[in-house]
């Protein structure tokens, strides 16, 4: 590349690098919070906090007994400082429960904060028809069309509620995919969650409407750590969509959520996830760090399809996977995960083949610029009784300046000689010919990075639901304004 | 007993160095990897190292007959008898000796086994602006029974020089052996080096193959690895490039049926820019065979335009075989093409059909399919003598009779 070229390069990366993040704000609303610190005492009055059964209690001390004997695990390629466990607030709620009867009712503040976001809730209701289930720190604060999907006999509202109201559904289904001792990160989310959203859709039944839920982080120091579990039973059909973006900080916040997807006989779950968290300023201070586990399982002739963009984050560190325990079911995974300056990304996805004639598919799309760190991790496994499974992985990676890193960790375990397995991988930068096409055609080198870029993730946001796309675009753009216009 | 406490009792019997007894010690510390350890995590050494070997071995008198029929009848032939070295030939301008001390690293814990205790192995110098017509066989026979026995081979190449290798290992009875060899290459400026690896031993036979080599400027270096025989199979191919314009090829094609094991490890670790590397590794998977792919392609910052290729392909033709592949990319400079890209299934239904229409048996209709398949990897081999050798051991496994002219 010539000199002038690569300077003009330089250029352009500098001016990403310089972007700020545009959603750095803090609300002020006062917070009913405990110490910081995890002990049994603060599981307890958590729980206390919540008014949950003496079951709930006994699962979250259980899960915390299974946390104190966990390591922390470090086999992800990511360099960060380990948080200390004691210097986090395990909870933190709005002090006036905002009054769910009308919107107006909401706290202003609150209202402009997501004004800001460009999620007013208003305007949502009337024409994007989308039932929006806010979670402010860790308790719910509106719920919208509620009463719609009641109807349906949907049920859609936050966990905690559910406890109270389904807690036969809870009791069966929490914990059934990703077990409290699953991992360091879900034992310690199963015994201090304060709150995330329960759905459940009844058998035969065709939500009307996306359903998608807004999480932030909030106030200082505090972790998150929120629960998700949604039950779509035999025949039934939904797309739930989950975004996120926080307010800028300077310490490290945890976030370790988990996600349980539970697929009965031939339902359908589409769960798409938008997340832009502050990712640190451009030397790597602050920023989220953002330890989840995701999971589903599909029974027989059941579908899901994890999305994902993720832009945001200092260190994101999450695999949606599906068990594909059913036969006939089908797992998809479409990603694109973008990492600027300092971030470091560790994500992929588990599929777990156990029935006949599953089948599985992965797109993964990363783009590293800066001194950034992007890495695909992924298993697929097919087991000796999923005869005729099916997989298909694409990784790509798209370095862009000659500081970041792209790398992929596949691992492909087949045990049943009629399946058929594909995997294939690429590292690259934007082609200088490509460049020089558009730039011989009138497209200036920025645009035509935009260009680039944007046919290299469509295979990922063509499967966004509308109302997403049109902000995962704006995100990637956020990301990385400057060479990508 | 198991192999560690053979290896106690050998140990506490001879007189070692102090930094050998050094990396001993922490060679009985650390003990034989397991699947826990990132890189055996698909392949269990439990079974291999449970038996009880004998260390000393005899090294008896090979049989010319016996040598006429391992060796693919190249002139130079470099023999060894239970690490014994028994032959040499003279070749102008390539010095040929037996072991020597050399500095290497200890990466793992077979490694360190093998600096700590092994005797045994080859020293071979190439002088500069050097091209060796005839490829060196080197064929190393086992006639104890149950032994154990360790290699620790150099290889230094001189300036604008060129060299083939061609390796075979043979158990000459039916006990179970178990080999860890060692081979530490070092590639010159513009040097060209090929290995062909023969690794057809008896059923019991256990192996541990580890090939270091540092490459300089302009050199290339190509590894064929054919894997027919032998129960347990792992080879460790490390390239590391340390000049512009390297290229390192790997070719693998591994055949196996009832419970062998065959696990390739490979790892290019570009350092320097301008450089190419290729790997294709085709398997073949019949009866309880299980088999193991773990390619590392690893970019250092700033060695820029490099063209790194990987392809695993794998036919799994058992109900009872299984394959665990692990294809890997670590990059940090930006202007590289890397790819790598693995596939597993099975032969076209479609295929069978129209060839069977045609009056071709099944199982021919297959061995022809199969051996297209693997093919492309043989194709890549430069020495006729060991082309023949892979299609027809290809063909004895597959039990067809391949008429047509291979």
């Amino acid at each position: 590349m010539s000199e002038q070229k690569r300077q003009s390069e330089d250029k352009l990366l500098e001016k990403v690098t310089s972007t700020e993040y545009k959603y750095g704000f803090t609300t002020e609303i006062e917070s009913d919070t405990i110490p910081k610190g995890l002990s049994e005492d603060v599981v307890r009055i958590i729980s206390a906090k919540k008014n949950e059964p003496e079951w709930m209690l006994e699962y979250r001390l259980k899960a915390y007994r299974a946390w104190l004997e966990m390591e922390e695990p470090n086999w992800a390629n990511i360099n960060y400082t380990k948080p200390n466990y004691q210097e986090i607030i395990y909870y933190s709620a709005p002090k006036q429960k905002p009054v769910l009867d009308s919107l107006d009712d909401l706290d202003p503040e609150m209202k402009a904060m997501f004004d800001k976001l460009g999620i007013s809730i208003g305007e949502q209701n009337k024409l994007a028809n989308v039932a929006v289930d806010l979670v402010m720190d860790s308790v719910s604060v509106a719920t919208s069309f509620k009463e719609t999907l009641a109807e349906k006999g949907i049920i859609f509202c936050p966990i905690s509620d559910a406890i109270q109201d389904h807690p036969e559904l809870v009791q069966k289904y929490l914990g059934s995919v990703v077990p409290a001792r699953d991992n360091f990160f879900s034992a310690l989310n199963a015994a201090v969650f304060s709150d995330g959203s329960f759905c459940y859709i009844p058998k035969g039944v065709k939500c009307p409407m996306e359903l998608s839920t807004y999480f932030r982080i909030n106030e200082a120091g505090t972790g998150q750590f929120e629960r998700t579990l949604l039950i779509a039973d035999e025949g039934s059909q939904v797309s739930y969509l989950e975004g996120c973006t926080a307010p800028m900080r300077d310490e490290n916040q945890l976030h370790a959520a988990v996600v349980e997807l539970i697929a009965m006989d031939d339902a359908n779950i589409k769960y798409s996830t938008v997340q832009n968290w502050y990712p640190g300023n451009a030397e790597g201070v602050g920023g989220v760090f953002n330890f989840v586990t995701k999971r589903g399982i599909c029974h027989k002739n059941a579908k899901i399809s994890w999305t994902q963009v993720e832009t945001g984050s200092a260190i994101t560190w999450k695999y949606p996977s599906c068990i594909l325990k059913g036969d006939n079911s089908i797992g998809e995974f479409f990603s694109v995960a973008v990492t600027n300056n300092m971030q470091q990304n560790d994500t992929g996805t588990k599929m777990i083949h156990l029935g006949k004639n599953t089948k599985s598919t992965i797109i993964a799309k990363g783009i590293s610029a800066g001194k950034s760190e992007g890495n695909y991790r992924g298993l697929v496994r097919i087991s000796k009784g999923a005869t005729n499974s099916r997989n298909f992985s694409q990784c790509d990676s798209l370095l862009m300046g000659d500081k970041c890193g792209a790398h992929t960790f596949p691992y492909i375990e087949v045990k049943n000689n009629s399946s058929k397995v594909e995997h294939e991988a690429t590292t690259s930068k934007i082609g200088e010919d490509q460049i020089f096409y558009c730039n011989q055609r009138g497209i200036g080198t920025e645009a035509a990075i935009a260009l680039i870029v944007n046919g290299y993730c469509k295979d990922v946001l063509n499967q966004l639901p509308m109302e997403f796309a049109v902000e995962a675009q704006k995100l990637l753009e956020i990301s990385l304004e400057g060479s990508v216009g | 007993m198991g192999l560690i406490k053979n290896i106690k009792s050998y140990s506490e019997g001879i007189q070692i160095s102090a930094d050998k007894k050094e990396i001993l010690t922490s060679f009985l510390l650390n003990g034989f990897p397991t699947t826990k350890d990132e890189e055996w995590k698909y392949t269990s050494l439990k079974k291999v190292i449970t038996n009880d070997y004998s260390i000393e071995n005899k090294g008896e008198i090979i049989d010319s007959s016996i040598i006429e029929k391992y060796s693919l009848g190249f002139k130079n032939k470099i023999i060894f008898s239970d690490g014994k070295l028994i032959n040499t030939p003279t070749i102008k301008g390539v010095s040929i000796t037996g072991f020597s001390e050399f500095e290497s690293a200890t990466t793992d814990s077979i490694l360190q086994l093998n600096k700590a205790l092994s005797q045994n192995g080859f020293t071979i110098s190439v002088d500069k602006n050097t091209v060796v017509e005839n490829p060196i066989e080197i064929l190393f026979f086992l006639t104890t029974e149950n032994s154990f026995c360790q290699y620790r081979n150099q290889i230094s190449i001189g300036e604008n020089s060129e060299v083939k290798f061609v390796e075979r290992i043979q158990n000459l009875n039916n006990s179970s052996s178990f080999i860890n060899h060692f081979t530490q290459t070092n590639c010159a400026k513009n040097t060209k080096v090929e290995f062909n690896k023969i690794q057809n031993n008896t059923a019991e036979s256990q192996l541990i193959d580890t090939v270091n080599v540092y490459q300089d400027q302009d050199s290339t270096c190509n590894i064929n690895t054919l894997i027919f025989g032998g129960s347990f199979t792992r080879n460790n191919l490390n390239f590391e490039q340390n000049g512009s314009n390297c290229e390192s090829n790997m070719n693998g094609v591994s055949v196996l049926n009832d419970n062998q094991l065959a696990d390739n490890h490979t790892f290019v670790d570009h350092k320097s820019a301008h450089c190419r590397s290729n790997e294709m590794y085709k398997g073949v998977y019949l009866g309880h065979s299980k088999g193991v792919f773990n390619g590392k392609i690893m970019v250092r910052p700033n060695a820029q335009k490099i063209d790194a290729f990987q392809s695993n392909n794998n036919l799994l033709l058992s109900d009872n075989s299984s394959i665990d592949s692990k294809p890997q990319l670590e990059i940090y400079a930006d202007d590289v093409k890397c790819s790598h890209g693995c596939t597993i299934g099975q032969l076209d239904d479609d295929a069978l059909f129209y060839m069977r229409s045609r009056g071709i048996g099944i199982e021919e209709a297959k061995a022809v399919l199969t051996y297209a398949f693997a093919s492309e990897a043989i194709e890549n081999i430069s020495v006729e003598q060991v082309k023949t050798l892979a299609k027809n051991l290809l063909a004895q496994k597959l039990n067809v009779d391949l008429d047509f002219s291979l």
